[in-house]
């Protein structure tokens, strides 16, 4: 069963001198445990789409389903709470809160859950182990290298229990080295958890590591291997 | 939450404090030196008026001698039984003419219970020469520039002239036993002190015991009580006058000094908001990106408003505490330890018959409505991240 299923999915931004359609019709069908890139030029939509999925922005027309909900039927203050339980965020940079620890970042998902301080403390502590941060539990973001603090990001998104995980161009600010390790754990993590990843990216050497490749171009799939 | 934000974020938590620290540290000392020098004002001019005084009716509007009165011995002894009464200082009065050699000069003639005066008024601190006042005694107490300008010394004697008693002429002449500085000028220029049983004598030498008026001093907290009970003890024959009229001139002028004070503090209160509410709004959109990420991993905005209403009450608290912490101490010494002032400040506090010191009060009233002021316009300005988080583009926060 998918877990996400897009319907022609279009989202116009009128605000503009002249409209720009900045998605234009896209209809897809994610799975669990998929590893998935979206690809494309500068300017082509690839982050309205993942934000359009990541209900942080509502489309024009069109219909998201994740899981059995219609995202369309949520109130802002549902999809928020929505979001907190269903969708993991790994944004471009400067992610996480900077007068928090690498472990209260982790934490804080889960206090916004309502999840006990004791066992989110252990989970927080268990993830970090995962994404090979032991012994960075109590450094803040600004003490950690891009590529830690985006592992952080990954282990923040993991925490909350996502069905799914949206990064929009995660590795745009890292050097290749950290671009490889961060991939690299990405790709085990989907192994391990079975955890889904959709991830959009410019960078020719992470779509290698892509299982399927969504290419978009004006705002519509003009590929999908 | 709230208060982790603060404590990790010591810069942001410092700034914002400070400025809120510098405000009421600002606002106190302005309050507490105006309201000092209105107290010490007050203070001395009630030291020298008492707290309220008995006359006969119609004295107060009329001072003419013909409204003297003779003493009441039940009345006295019925006022001074009140309680809250600490004492009275009877008071003959009167305008005359002094003359020594070929200089004449018009004088206030003052007659007073020598000791009883001075536990009060203290004139006997005010003499550079000579010697104060004894009961019983014929001798004056003469302001300098009296002294100065008859060119009189102590010992020599001044012919005294004016109105009795009932359409009887007061003539007189007794020797000057000393003479005094008073801090006012007028004072200096007018003053003339004597015992009352003598002037007594010379204004009306058919019947003792008259006067022109009784001090009360009292309780400070029974005043207006004791006003009241006094009036309606004495009856229609007599008038009964708060310091508060008779000093009207000087609470005038205190109004007007502290309407422009006002008018200061109103100016202080719009830069400190001003300079508060700026603070708050860069650290506000310095977190822009912060409260997006946060709200888009899914924290309610509400939550997030509540957060920063605690950041904001913690923050005016530490301020406004810092404030009072690092103020009062200060204010403390300067209230036991006046500073002296010169020029134009200095002649204005003569004119009202008072060392020239800049007094600071420690009213707990000052403090307690500058903080909460100070407090108010705190939070005040720290309602802006509130409003804006709630028409916050989750969004364009991100794309930047
Ligand atoms: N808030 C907005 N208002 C108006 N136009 C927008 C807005 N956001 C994006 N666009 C336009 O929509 C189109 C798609 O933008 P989008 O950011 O989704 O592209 P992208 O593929 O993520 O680009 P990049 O690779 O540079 O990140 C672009 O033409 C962009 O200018
Ligand atoms: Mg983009």
């Amino acid at each position: 069963m998918s877990i996400i299923q897009i319907n022609n999915l279009h989202k116009t931004y009128t605000d503009t001198k002249v409209p720009v359609k900045a998605v234009n019709g896209i209809s897809l069908s994610i799975e669990e445990g998929e590893f998935t890139a979206i690809v494309g030029p500068s300017g082509s939509g690839k982050t309205t789409f993942l934000n359009l999925m990541g209900g942080l922005d509502t489309p024009t027309e069109g219909d998201i389903l994740i899981g059995d909900k219609n995202i369309k039927d949520l109130n802002s203050r549902q999809l928020i709470d929505f979001r907190l339980h269903h969708i993991g965020f790994v944004f471009q940079s400067y992610n996480l809160i900077p007068v928090l620890t690498a472990i209260e970042n982790v934490a804080f998902i889960m206090e916004l859950q309502g999840i006990p301080k004791k066992e989110r403390h252990q989970i927080a502590m268990e993830l970090l182990k995962k994404t090979g941060l032991e012994g960075k539990e109590n450094y803040r973001p600004g003490e950690l290298s891009g590529g830690q603090q985006q592992r952080v990001s990954v282990a923040r998104a993991l925490a909350s229990k996502p069905k799914f995980i949206l990064a929009d161009e995660p590795t745009a600010n890292l050097d290749s080295a950290s671009t490889e390790d961060l991939l690299n754990m990405m790709a085990e993590l989907n192994k391990s958890e079975n955890m889904t990843f959709i991830f959009s990216t410019h960078d020719k050497r992470v779509m290698d590591k892509a299982r399927r490749i969504v290419t978009i171009d004006d705002g519509k799939v003009v590929s999908d291997v | 939450m709230a208060w982790r934000n603060l404590w990790r974020n010591k810069r942001r938590t410092y700034i914002t404090a400070t400025s809120v620290v510098l405000a009421l540290v600002l606002a106190l000392f302005m309050r507490s030196m105006q309201f000092g020098s209105y107290e010490t004002m007050i203070r001395a001019g009630v030291n020298e008026v008492g707290n309220m005084q008995v006359h006969d009716t119609g004295y107060w509007d009329n001072k003419t001698i013909d409204r003297a009165f003779f003493t009441n011995t039940a009345l006295e002894q019925k006022i001074s039984s009140l309680p809250g009464v600490l004492h009275m200082l009877p008071h003959l009065e009167t305008f005359v003419l002094a003359s020594y050699g070929d200089k004449t000069k018009g004088v206030q003639l003052v007659g007073v219970n020598p000791e009883a005066e001075d536990l009060q008024v203290k004139i006997s601190g005010k003499i550079t020469s000579g010697s104060y006042l004894k009961k019983g005694q014929a001798g004056l107490v003469i302001g300098d520039k009296i002294a100065e300008y008859l060119n009189i010394n102590i010992g020599d004697s001044l012919v005294v002239m004016g109105q009795g008693y009932e359409g009887t002429t007061a003539v007189g002449i007794y020797p000057v036993t000393g003479i005094a500085h008073f801090i006012s000028p007028q004072m200096n220029n007018l003053m003339v002190y004597m015992d009352l049983e003598t002037l007594q004598k010379l204004i009306f030498p058919f019947q003792p015991g008259l006067l022109t008026g009784i001090s009360v001093y009292c309780e400070p907290g029974l005043e207006d009580q004791l006003l009241s009970t006094i009036k309606a003890s004495v009856g229609d024959h007599f008038e009964v006058i708060s310091w508060k009229v008779m000093l009207s001139d000087m609470l005038q002028s205190i109004k007007l000094d502290n309407l422009s004070g006002m008018v200061m503090l109103m100016i202080l209160y719009i830069i400190v908001a001003f300079g508060i509410f700026s603070t708050v709004l860069m650290m506000t959109v310095e977190r822009r990106r912060q409260f997006a990420v946060m709200i888009s991993i899914g924290m309610r905005k509400g939550k997030l408003v509540i957060t920063s209403i605690f950041e904001s009450i913690f923050i005016a608290l530490i301020g406004v505490v810092t404030g009072l912490i690092l103020t009062t101490p200060a204010l403390m010494y300067l209230y036991l330890n006046p500073i002296r002032m010169t020029g134009e400040m200095a002649a204005m506090y003569e004119s009202f018959n008072q060392e020239p010191l800049m007094a600071f009060s420690i009213a707990p009233s000052i403090f307690f409505s500058q903080s909460l002021i100070v407090l108010s316009l705190a939070l005040l300005s720290a309602l802006y991240p509130i409003f804006y988080v709630l028409r916050f583009n989750v969004l364009n926060a991100l794309r930047q």
